[in-house]
């Protein structure tokens, strides 16, 4: 019964690291099937109760499905324990028809990898486009995550020191210190005027408001006009300020928004001269 | 178990433990031929920086769970509020799991961190800053994964120990899910 459970299982994932681990896990029995603890990986899983609450049935009826892990965590975490969400917001994942519904300790690979880069996708979206959410910082970024920010700050430094003729080696570790240090800086002075903003909700999106300048920085590696460049290092920096208004302002008192918003666009400002001038 | 092995306890998992070391040892190796063969510090802090945050992407979401059946992560609720989260697995399926595989990722994961500050202390003594920013980003991503498994496995522990227990009474214990508060996060 539990064979004619593990076919089907496996062909719905088409999962190729669960196959080889599948096909290795047959292979080692056969050497020492008595002495071998080691456990097939889908059966017993899939008769595992997953849910948060203990169940007095075997099989388990709901699955947690919690948001997207993030790039890192701070070591510095206040312990005080709560009762579990009983949902999370989270991308929805399309049931099949064997076994329990995903989780995340269950899960295939492959939903991890699409679960992961579809977020990043929808939060680069929601920061530098138009959408209904902008106005709520608790809303907006909610699914935050550090991979586009990392991504976009290595991008930037890159482009900088090709940019360059010297020194390319002191122009990325500039780029990348000042970028990744003014974000936090930035952060802590949100925070320090009793913001309303989640620690790594404004680095998530400090990070995804560089994509404007990314793009600029891109066009000015490529052009020699000077003329140009001016105009979009312009155009770019606007469109980032433009993205990190809204959540920058509504996160703090209004009486204490250009407190707020003007290091941001200090920064800004700094990372569009540093595009203009380094050739 | 109790029985005298004749044959040795092989991996459960190989394919995982390879790529849960590959990366590890792929970001170390690199930094450390490419620091002392080639001097272009751009291609070093790229090429070590992303092997070093592919690596923490595995050990979070796959070899995390599936050597010693964890995750953690951290969302934010609806007051706006960050939650940390860990998850385990419940205490049966943490007793079927693999010694073996559960020992080479927790020396990995300690290894790794040691390797980085030992290659920061480096960096400190020939004052070059710009490497120092090579092994602060590694360093940070390594401590974060064994902040956030070490915070699994106090709740694995007591799984395992439910299990036990409920074993004699002929009873399951469920997977708990802990949360925490963020020091950062808004009370």
């Amino acid at each position: 019964m539990s064979h004619g459970d593990t076919i089907p299982l496996h062909s719905s994932s088409a999962q190729s690291d669960m196959d080889e681990i599948e096909s290795l896990i047959h292979a080692a029995p056969p050497s020492a099937a008595a002495v071998l603890p080691a456990r097939p990986p889908s059966p017993p899983r899939a008769s595992i109760p997953v849910s948060s609450s203990p169940p007095l049935l075997p099989p388990p009826v709901a699955g947690s499905k919690p948001q997207l892990p993030p790039f890192s965590s701070s070591s510095s975490v206040a312990s005080s324990s709560s009762p579990p969400l009983p949902s999370s917001v989270s991308v929805a994942i399309a049931g099949d028809g064997f076994g329990p519904p995903p989780n995340t300790l269950t899960e295939p690979v492959l939903d991890t990898v699409k679960r992961d880069l579809a977020r990043i996708v929808s939060n680069l979206k929601l920061v530098v486009f138009p959408n209904p959410f902008r106005e709520d910082p608790g809303k907006a970024l909610r699914d935050w995550d550090l991979w586009g920010p990392f991504f976009f700050i290595v991008f930037l430094g890159l482009t900088l020191s090709w940019s360059a003729s010297v020194k390319k080696s002191e122009v990325f570790a500039v780029a990348f210190a000042v970028l990744a240090a003014g974000a936090i800086i930035l952060t802590l002075n949100v925070l320090l005027l009793g913001g309303r903003i989640n620690f790594f909700q404004s680095l998530s999106l400090l990070g995804y408001c560089l994509f404007p300048l990314d793009v600029g920085a891109l066009i000015c590696m490529l052009k020699d006009n000077v003329l140009l460049k001016i105009i979009a290092v312009v155009v770019t920096l606007a469109w980032s300020s433009w993205a990190a208004y809204p959540f920058m302002s509504a996160a703090v008192n209004p009486r204490r928004k250009a407190l707020a918003l003007y290091p941001v666009f200090l920064m800004y400002v700094s990372v569009g001269f540093l595009i203009i001038a380094i050739d | 178990m109790d029985r005298p092995q004749v044959v040795t306890e092989n991996y459960a998992n190989p394919v995982t433990c390879l790529f849960h070391v590959l990366f590890k040892a792929g970001a170390l190796v690199f930094y450390i031929l490419f620091s002392l063969f080639v001097k272009s510090f751009v291609i070093i802090f790229v090429i070590t920086v992303f092997l070093a945050a592919l690596d923490f992407w595995v050990v979070k979401n796959v070899s995390g769970r599936i050597l010693v059946g964890m995750r953690w992560w951290n969302e934010i609720d609806d007051e706006g509020n960050s939650v940390w989260k860990f998850e385990c697995l419940d205490g049966e399926a943490l007793a079927r799991m693999n010694k073996k595989d559960s020992w080479l990722f927790w020396w990995t994961l300690y290894l790794t961190a040691a390797a980085w500050i030992i290659l920061g202390i480096f960096s400190l003594i020939r004052l070059e800053a710009d490497y120092l920013l090579v092994v602060g980003v590694c360093l940070t991503l390594s401590l974060a994964n064994i902040v956030g498994f070490t915070r699994c496995n106090k709740d694995a522990k007591k799984n395992i120990r439910g299990y036990f227990e409920g074993h004699a009474q002929n009873a399951i214990t469920s997977r708990i899910t802990s949360t925490l508060q963020s020091a950062f996060g808004v009370i």
